[in-house]
Protein backbone atom coordinates (compact mmCIF):
# COMPACT_ATOMS: atom_id res chain seq x y z
CA UNK A 1 0.00 0.00 0.00
CA UNK A 2 1.51 3.53 -1.19
CA UNK A 3 2.20 5.83 1.91
CA UNK A 4 0.61 9.23 1.71
CA UNK A 5 2.95 12.09 0.36
CA UNK A 6 3.64 13.45 4.16
CA UNK A 7 4.45 10.56 5.67
CA UNK A 8 7.33 9.36 4.18
CA UNK A 9 10.47 9.31 5.86
CA UNK A 10 12.14 11.83 3.99
CA UNK A 11 8.99 14.48 4.22
CA UNK A 12 9.17 13.97 8.00
CA UNK A 13 12.94 14.53 8.03
CA UNK A 14 12.96 17.68 6.56
CA UNK A 15 9.56 18.94 8.12
CA UNK A 16 12.05 18.34 11.71
CA UNK A 17 15.34 20.20 10.07
CA UNK A 18 13.07 22.96 9.66
CA UNK A 19 12.16 22.87 13.12
CA UNK A 20 15.19 22.83 14.70
CA UNK A 21 16.11 25.79 12.52
CA UNK A 22 13.35 27.60 13.60
CA UNK A 23 13.87 26.71 17.53
CA UNK A 24 17.25 27.55 17.26
CA UNK A 25 16.78 31.13 15.78
CA UNK A 26 13.90 31.51 18.29
CA UNK A 27 16.31 30.92 21.03
CA UNK A 28 18.57 32.86 19.37
CA UNK A 29 16.48 35.75 19.59
CA UNK A 30 15.40 34.90 23.22
CA UNK A 31 19.45 34.81 24.20
CA UNK A 32 19.90 37.81 22.58
CA UNK A 33 17.04 39.80 24.46
CA UNK A 34 18.00 38.38 27.85
CA UNK A 35 21.23 39.89 27.12
CA UNK A 36 20.14 42.85 26.19
CA UNK A 37 18.26 42.98 29.48
CA UNK A 38 21.67 42.21 31.58
CA UNK A 39 23.87 44.62 29.58
CA UNK A 40 21.48 47.78 30.65
CA UNK A 41 20.67 46.75 33.67
CA UNK A 42 24.21 46.34 34.42
CA UNK A 43 25.51 49.01 32.67
CA UNK A 44 22.69 51.68 32.35
CA UNK A 45 21.23 50.75 35.44
CA UNK A 46 17.69 50.11 33.85
CA UNK A 47 16.77 47.79 36.31
CA UNK A 48 12.96 48.81 37.41
CA UNK A 49 14.09 49.43 41.20
CA UNK A 50 10.80 47.69 42.42
CA UNK A 51 11.31 49.06 45.92
CA UNK A 52 7.67 48.63 46.78
CA UNK A 53 6.64 50.35 50.10
CA UNK A 54 3.23 51.38 51.08
CA UNK A 55 1.55 54.01 53.05
CA UNK A 56 -1.74 55.63 53.71
CA UNK A 57 -1.93 58.61 51.41
CA UNK A 58 -4.73 60.01 53.90
CA UNK A 59 -2.63 60.23 57.00
CA UNK A 60 0.57 61.75 55.96
CA UNK A 61 0.54 65.02 57.45
CA UNK A 62 -0.76 63.37 61.33
CA UNK A 63 2.66 60.83 61.31
CA UNK A 64 6.13 58.76 60.13
CA UNK A 65 8.13 60.22 57.60
CA UNK A 66 5.79 62.56 55.67
CA UNK A 67 4.74 65.11 58.46
CA UNK A 68 5.47 68.53 57.36
CA UNK A 69 8.08 68.82 60.27
CA UNK A 70 10.12 66.08 58.66
CA UNK A 71 10.03 67.33 54.93
CA UNK A 72 13.18 68.24 53.63
CA UNK A 73 17.05 67.00 53.87
CA UNK A 74 18.01 64.73 56.19
CA UNK A 75 21.27 63.86 57.29
CA UNK A 76 21.89 60.33 58.37
CA UNK A 77 24.53 58.93 60.91
CA UNK A 78 26.66 57.23 57.88
CA UNK A 79 27.07 61.21 56.20
CA UNK A 80 24.56 59.98 53.80
CA UNK A 81 21.69 62.17 52.97
CA UNK A 82 17.71 61.57 53.13
CA UNK A 83 15.13 63.43 51.44
CA UNK A 84 11.56 63.25 52.19
CA UNK A 85 9.23 65.29 49.16
CA UNK A 86 4.90 64.77 49.16
CA UNK A 87 3.73 65.58 45.56
CA UNK A 88 0.05 66.86 45.30
CA UNK A 89 -2.36 69.13 43.53
CA UNK A 90 -0.60 71.06 42.42
CA UNK A 91 3.32 71.98 43.73
CA UNK A 92 6.17 69.59 45.64
CA UNK A 93 6.97 70.46 49.25
CA UNK A 94 9.60 71.52 50.02
CA UNK A 95 9.68 73.92 46.77
CA UNK A 96 13.22 74.15 46.93
CA UNK A 97 15.29 71.18 47.66
CA UNK A 98 18.96 71.56 48.96
CA UNK A 99 21.25 68.64 48.80
CA UNK A 100 25.24 68.08 48.82
CA UNK A 101 27.12 66.87 45.98
CA UNK A 102 29.22 64.37 45.90
CA UNK A 103 27.35 62.57 48.70
CA UNK A 104 24.95 59.39 48.55
CA UNK A 105 21.23 60.73 48.56
CA UNK A 106 18.45 58.85 49.30
CA UNK A 107 14.71 60.36 47.94
CA UNK A 108 11.79 58.66 49.56
CA UNK A 109 9.00 60.75 47.51
CA UNK A 110 5.40 60.45 48.07
CA UNK A 111 1.67 62.04 46.77
CA UNK A 112 -1.19 62.74 49.01
CA UNK A 113 -3.68 62.90 46.24
CA UNK A 114 -3.37 61.79 42.56
CA UNK A 115 -0.25 59.79 40.41
CA UNK A 116 2.67 62.35 39.92
CA UNK A 117 5.81 62.31 38.27
CA UNK A 118 9.35 63.40 39.12
CA UNK A 119 11.80 63.87 37.04
CA UNK A 120 15.48 66.16 37.87
CA UNK A 121 16.74 67.68 34.70
CA UNK A 122 19.90 66.88 34.17
CA UNK A 123 20.64 63.66 35.77
CA UNK A 124 18.70 60.55 35.13
CA UNK A 125 16.42 60.26 38.10
CA UNK A 126 13.01 59.84 36.88
CA UNK A 127 10.03 58.19 38.96
CA UNK A 128 6.35 58.13 39.23
CA UNK A 129 5.24 59.45 42.67
CA UNK A 130 1.68 57.23 43.19
CA UNK A 131 -0.44 57.65 46.18
CA UNK A 132 -0.38 54.70 48.78
CA UNK A 133 2.81 54.27 47.41
CA UNK A 134 6.52 55.61 48.68
CA UNK A 135 8.92 56.14 45.44
CA UNK A 136 12.51 55.68 46.67
CA UNK A 137 15.54 55.84 44.62
CA UNK A 138 19.42 56.43 45.34
CA UNK A 139 21.63 58.79 43.31
CA UNK A 140 24.82 61.16 43.82
CA UNK A 141 25.35 64.23 42.15
CA UNK A 142 28.40 65.00 41.01
CA UNK A 143 29.23 68.78 40.90
CA UNK A 144 27.13 71.54 42.44
CA UNK A 145 24.53 73.38 40.18
CA UNK A 146 20.79 74.22 39.94
CA UNK A 147 18.12 71.37 38.10
CA UNK A 148 14.46 72.02 37.76
CA UNK A 149 12.41 68.95 38.79
CA UNK A 150 9.23 69.67 36.74
CA UNK A 151 6.13 66.94 37.21
CA UNK A 152 5.79 64.88 34.53
CA UNK A 153 2.81 62.44 35.02
CA UNK A 154 -0.78 64.59 33.40
CA UNK A 155 -1.72 65.03 37.20
CA UNK A 156 -5.03 67.50 36.85
CA UNK A 157 -5.82 70.96 35.48
CA UNK A 158 -2.84 73.00 37.22
CA UNK A 159 -0.43 70.63 36.42
CA UNK A 160 1.93 72.32 33.74
CA UNK A 161 2.60 74.72 37.48
CA UNK A 162 3.68 71.72 39.61
CA UNK A 163 7.46 71.69 39.75
CA UNK A 164 10.52 72.24 42.10
CA UNK A 165 13.43 73.26 42.35
CA UNK A 166 17.01 70.84 42.96
CA UNK A 167 19.61 72.99 44.66
CA UNK A 168 22.99 70.72 44.48
CA UNK A 169 25.51 72.49 47.28
CA UNK A 170 29.29 72.01 48.09
CA UNK A 171 29.20 69.58 50.88
CA UNK A 172 30.95 72.42 53.13
CA UNK A 173 28.05 75.21 52.15
CA UNK A 174 25.68 71.81 53.09
CA UNK A 175 27.20 71.17 56.12
CA UNK A 176 27.02 74.78 57.38
CA UNK A 177 23.38 74.71 56.58
CA UNK A 178 22.73 71.50 58.62
CA UNK A 179 24.38 73.38 61.73
CA UNK A 180 21.46 75.47 61.88
CA UNK A 181 18.59 73.16 61.02
CA UNK A 182 17.76 69.26 61.28
CA UNK A 183 15.93 69.28 58.21
CA UNK A 184 17.00 71.69 55.06
CA UNK A 185 15.05 73.16 52.27
CA UNK A 186 15.89 76.24 50.36
CA UNK A 187 12.49 77.62 50.32
CA UNK A 188 12.32 80.84 50.71
CA UNK B 1 2.91 4.94 12.20
CA UNK B 2 5.43 4.45 14.89
CA UNK B 3 7.00 7.51 15.24
CA UNK B 4 3.15 8.54 16.14
CA UNK B 5 2.40 5.89 18.78
CA UNK B 6 5.04 7.50 20.99
CA UNK B 7 3.53 9.95 23.79
CA UNK B 8 4.14 13.28 21.93
CA UNK B 9 6.53 14.35 25.21
CA UNK B 10 8.48 11.84 24.48
CA UNK B 11 9.08 12.92 20.95
CA UNK B 12 12.50 14.00 20.64
CA UNK B 13 11.88 17.27 18.44
CA UNK B 14 9.01 18.55 21.31
CA UNK B 15 10.81 16.67 23.99
CA UNK B 16 13.70 18.82 23.25
CA UNK B 17 12.36 22.07 22.81
CA UNK B 18 10.44 21.97 25.91
CA UNK B 19 13.42 21.09 28.07
CA UNK B 20 15.18 23.92 26.43
CA UNK B 21 11.94 26.21 27.10
CA UNK B 22 12.05 25.07 30.78
CA UNK B 23 16.19 26.31 30.77
CA UNK B 24 15.49 29.52 29.18
CA UNK B 25 12.84 30.15 31.66
CA UNK B 26 15.03 29.33 34.98
CA UNK B 27 17.82 31.33 33.43
CA UNK B 28 15.37 34.15 33.13
CA UNK B 29 14.15 33.98 36.06
CA UNK B 30 17.84 33.50 37.90
CA UNK B 31 18.65 36.82 35.70
CA UNK B 32 15.69 38.64 36.66
CA UNK B 33 15.28 37.81 39.86
CA UNK B 34 18.61 37.06 41.32
CA UNK B 35 21.95 38.72 39.39
CA UNK B 36 20.15 42.01 38.05
CA UNK B 37 18.59 42.84 41.27
CA UNK B 38 21.47 41.39 43.38
CA UNK B 39 23.97 44.02 41.71
CA UNK B 40 22.18 47.16 42.86
CA UNK B 41 23.82 49.16 45.38
CA UNK B 42 20.96 48.60 47.82
CA UNK B 43 21.22 46.27 51.21
CA UNK B 44 17.87 44.91 50.80
CA UNK B 45 18.08 43.16 47.62
CA UNK B 46 21.35 41.44 48.99
CA UNK B 47 21.07 37.66 49.53
CA UNK B 48 18.78 35.24 47.27
CA UNK B 49 15.29 35.41 49.17
CA UNK B 50 16.11 39.37 49.70
CA UNK B 51 17.01 39.99 45.74
CA UNK B 52 13.48 37.85 44.67
CA UNK B 53 11.27 39.35 47.33
CA UNK B 54 12.56 42.47 45.94
CA UNK B 55 12.41 42.26 42.34
CA UNK B 56 9.09 40.42 42.82
CA UNK B 57 7.70 43.92 44.37
CA UNK B 58 6.89 42.88 47.83
CA UNK B 59 5.83 45.54 49.69
CA UNK B 60 8.29 46.43 52.62
CA UNK B 61 10.23 48.85 54.84
CA UNK B 62 13.16 50.45 52.44
CA UNK B 63 15.38 52.73 54.76
CA UNK B 64 15.08 50.77 57.79
CA UNK B 65 18.43 53.03 59.51
CA UNK B 66 17.09 56.83 58.94
CA UNK B 67 16.75 59.09 61.66
CA UNK B 68 13.72 58.76 63.23
CA UNK B 69 10.65 61.54 62.37
CA UNK B 70 11.23 64.99 63.67
CA UNK B 71 7.92 65.40 66.08
CA UNK B 72 4.78 67.29 64.87
CA UNK B 73 4.56 70.92 66.44
CA UNK B 74 1.28 71.06 68.08
CA UNK B 75 -0.20 73.87 65.64
CA UNK B 76 -0.24 71.44 62.50
CA UNK B 77 -3.72 69.94 60.54
CA UNK B 78 -4.51 66.85 61.86
CA UNK B 79 -8.08 66.28 59.78
CA UNK B 80 -7.87 63.41 57.20
CA UNK B 81 -10.20 64.08 54.48
CA UNK B 82 -11.22 61.38 51.73
CA UNK B 83 -14.02 61.69 49.76
CA UNK B 84 -15.97 59.40 52.24
CA UNK B 85 -15.54 61.60 55.61
CA UNK B 86 -18.86 63.20 54.76
CA UNK B 87 -20.47 61.40 53.08
CA UNK B 88 -21.83 58.71 55.35
CA UNK B 89 -23.64 60.39 57.92
CA UNK B 90 -26.82 59.85 59.84
CA UNK B 91 -29.74 60.96 58.29
CA UNK B 92 -31.03 63.85 60.28
CA UNK B 93 -27.56 65.61 60.36
CA UNK B 94 -28.72 68.64 58.18
CA UNK B 95 -31.28 69.19 60.63
CA UNK B 96 -28.99 68.78 63.53
CA UNK B 97 -26.58 70.85 61.74
CA UNK B 98 -29.21 73.81 60.76
CA UNK B 99 -30.11 74.11 64.92
CA UNK B 100 -26.44 74.21 65.96
CA UNK B 101 -25.97 76.91 62.85
CA UNK B 102 -28.02 79.51 65.33
CA UNK B 103 -24.97 80.30 66.61
CA UNK B 104 -23.53 80.87 63.69
CA UNK B 105 -26.02 83.14 62.14
CA UNK B 106 -24.53 86.55 64.01
CA UNK B 107 -22.06 86.45 61.50
CA UNK B 108 -22.40 84.22 58.86
CA UNK B 109 -25.96 85.38 57.80
CA UNK B 110 -29.16 83.94 58.52
CA UNK B 111 -29.55 81.43 55.29
CA UNK B 112 -25.09 81.45 54.92
CA UNK B 113 -25.12 84.68 53.56
CA UNK B 114 -22.48 87.00 54.94
CA UNK B 115 -23.05 90.76 55.06
CA UNK B 116 -20.24 91.01 56.81
CA UNK B 117 -16.58 90.46 56.62
CA UNK B 118 -16.90 86.60 57.66
CA UNK B 119 -17.10 84.48 54.79
CA UNK B 120 -20.43 83.03 53.38
CA UNK B 121 -21.03 79.28 54.03
CA UNK B 122 -24.15 79.22 51.95
CA UNK B 123 -23.62 76.16 49.46
CA UNK B 124 -19.46 75.57 50.44
CA UNK B 125 -18.07 72.25 50.16
CA UNK B 126 -19.11 70.39 52.94
CA UNK B 127 -15.44 68.68 53.28
CA UNK B 128 -13.98 72.47 53.47
CA UNK B 129 -16.23 73.66 56.19
CA UNK B 130 -15.40 70.70 58.17
CA UNK B 131 -12.00 70.73 58.29
CA UNK B 132 -11.57 74.67 59.14
CA UNK B 133 -13.93 73.39 62.14
CA UNK B 134 -12.29 70.98 63.10
CA UNK B 135 -8.68 73.44 62.44
CA UNK B 136 -10.06 75.71 64.75
CA UNK B 137 -10.55 73.22 67.83
CA UNK B 138 -7.20 72.04 67.51
CA UNK B 139 -6.09 75.26 67.20
CA UNK B 140 -4.52 74.35 63.88
CA UNK B 141 -6.08 77.91 62.83
CA UNK B 142 -6.60 80.50 65.07
CA UNK B 143 -9.22 82.76 65.72
CA UNK B 144 -10.41 84.59 68.71
CA UNK B 145 -14.15 84.85 67.51
CA UNK B 146 -14.55 81.00 66.02
CA UNK B 147 -11.65 78.78 68.49
CA UNK B 148 -14.31 79.49 71.85
CA UNK B 149 -17.48 78.76 69.54
CA UNK B 150 -16.72 75.28 68.41
CA UNK B 151 -14.35 74.34 71.51
CA UNK B 152 -17.09 72.16 72.99
CA UNK B 153 -18.84 70.89 69.82
CA UNK B 154 -18.32 67.18 69.15
CA UNK B 155 -17.20 65.78 65.67
CA UNK B 156 -20.62 64.84 64.22
CA UNK B 157 -21.20 68.47 65.42
CA UNK B 158 -18.91 70.08 63.09
CA UNK B 159 -20.24 67.03 60.81
CA UNK B 160 -23.59 68.41 60.80
CA UNK B 161 -22.64 71.94 60.26
CA UNK B 162 -20.83 71.01 57.28
CA UNK B 163 -23.40 69.07 55.79
CA UNK B 164 -25.96 71.93 56.43
CA UNK B 165 -24.32 74.67 55.21
CA UNK B 166 -23.54 72.56 52.27
CA UNK B 167 -26.65 71.66 51.52
CA UNK B 168 -27.99 75.76 51.09
CA UNK B 169 -28.14 77.02 47.78
CA UNK B 170 -25.16 79.03 46.73
CA UNK B 171 -24.34 81.95 44.48
CA UNK B 172 -23.66 81.35 41.22
CA UNK B 173 -20.40 80.52 39.91
CA UNK B 174 -19.08 83.44 37.68
CA UNK B 175 -18.08 83.31 34.23
CA UNK B 176 -14.03 82.09 33.82
CA UNK B 177 -14.03 83.88 30.77
CA UNK B 178 -13.86 87.19 32.44
CA UNK B 179 -11.40 86.34 34.56
CA UNK B 180 -7.51 87.62 35.22
CA UNK B 181 -4.90 85.68 34.26
CA UNK B 182 -4.18 84.31 37.67
CA UNK B 183 -7.40 82.52 38.53
CA UNK B 184 -7.83 81.35 34.92
CA UNK B 185 -4.28 80.38 33.84
CA UNK B 186 -1.98 80.92 37.22
CA UNK B 187 1.70 81.58 36.13
CA UNK B 188 3.63 77.81 35.60
CA UNK B 189 6.79 79.23 35.18
CA UNK B 190 6.77 80.74 38.65
CA UNK B 191 5.09 77.69 40.11
CA UNK B 192 1.63 78.95 40.38
CA UNK B 193 -1.52 76.90 39.63
CA UNK B 194 -4.55 78.58 38.21
CA UNK B 195 -6.69 79.31 41.51
CA UNK B 196 -9.72 78.36 39.04
CA UNK B 197 -8.09 74.67 38.92
CA UNK B 198 -8.75 73.90 42.74
CA UNK B 199 -11.29 76.49 43.92
CA UNK B 200 -13.91 75.96 41.00
CA UNK B 201 -14.45 76.96 37.75
CA UNK B 202 -12.32 74.31 36.30
CA UNK B 203 -12.05 71.77 38.58
CA UNK B 204 -12.48 71.65 42.01
CA UNK B 205 -10.30 69.78 44.69
CA UNK B 206 -11.12 67.97 48.33
CA UNK B 207 -10.95 70.35 50.88
CA UNK B 208 -10.83 73.65 48.88
CA UNK B 209 -13.26 75.77 49.37
CA UNK B 210 -15.45 77.78 46.76
CA UNK B 211 -14.40 81.25 46.76
CA UNK B 212 -17.20 82.72 44.68
CA UNK B 213 -18.65 85.60 46.03
CA UNK B 214 -16.54 85.84 49.48
CA UNK B 215 -15.94 89.24 50.89
CA UNK B 216 -12.86 91.29 49.36
CA UNK B 217 -11.82 91.95 52.99
CA UNK B 218 -11.39 87.99 54.20
CA UNK B 219 -10.26 86.65 50.54
CA UNK B 220 -7.06 89.57 51.18
CA UNK B 221 -6.26 88.57 54.93
CA UNK B 222 -6.42 84.86 54.14
CA UNK B 223 -3.86 84.91 51.09
CA UNK B 224 -1.70 87.58 52.87
CA UNK B 225 -1.67 84.94 55.78
CA UNK B 226 -1.17 81.72 53.53
CA UNK B 227 1.66 83.80 51.95
CA UNK B 228 3.51 85.47 54.57
CA UNK B 229 3.00 81.72 56.86
CA UNK B 230 0.99 83.19 59.46
CA UNK B 231 -1.79 80.72 58.38
CA UNK B 232 0.12 77.11 58.18
CA UNK B 233 -3.09 74.93 59.00
CA UNK B 234 -2.98 74.11 54.77
CA UNK B 235 -1.79 70.19 55.13
CA UNK B 236 1.46 69.83 53.43
CA UNK B 237 1.84 73.97 52.58
CA UNK B 238 -0.50 73.13 49.79
CA UNK B 239 -2.04 76.42 49.72
CA UNK B 240 1.33 78.31 51.17
CA UNK B 241 3.19 77.29 48.31
CA UNK B 242 0.92 78.69 45.74
CA UNK B 243 0.27 82.18 47.94
CA UNK B 244 3.92 82.43 48.40
CA UNK B 245 4.78 82.91 44.20
CA UNK B 246 2.20 85.17 43.89
CA UNK B 247 2.81 89.36 43.49
CA UNK B 248 0.64 91.24 45.71
CA UNK B 249 -0.88 92.59 42.08
CA UNK B 250 -1.90 88.84 41.28
CA UNK B 251 -3.25 88.75 45.46
CA UNK B 252 -5.15 91.82 44.45
CA UNK B 253 -6.61 90.61 40.88
CA UNK B 254 -7.73 87.36 42.63
CA UNK B 255 -9.21 89.49 45.23
CA UNK B 256 -11.16 91.82 42.74
CA UNK B 257 -12.42 88.80 40.50
CA UNK B 258 -13.71 86.62 43.44
CA UNK B 259 -14.47 89.09 45.81
CA UNK B 260 -18.60 89.94 46.18
CA UNK B 261 -20.27 93.15 44.84
CA UNK B 262 -20.11 94.68 48.17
Amino acid sequence: MPQPASESPSHSDVAARAERRWAIVMLGIIALLVAMVVFTGLHWAMMPPSRVETVDPATLQLSGEFTEANLGSAVEPDGSVTVRIVGQQYSFTPQCIVVPAGTPVTFRVTSADVIHGLMIMGTNINSMIEPGFISTFKTTFDKPGDHQMPCHEFCGTGHQAMWANVKVVEPSAFTQLADHARRLTCDL
Amino acid sequence: MTHLRKPWWRDRIVGGSLATLAMLLLLSGVVGFVWLPSAQNDARFKGILDAICGAAGIPRGWLADAVPPLPTPRHVSTVVLTPDTLSHDAPGSIGRGGTLALKCTMCHGLRGVSTSETPSLAGQQSASIYKQLRDYQTGARSSAVMEPLVKDLSDQDLKDLAMFYGSLPREPARDLGNAPDIVAFGSPTRNIAACGSCHGGMTSKLGAPWLDAQPRAYLRTQLLAFSHGTRRNDTSAQMRNVAANMTPQEIEQAVEYYGSGR
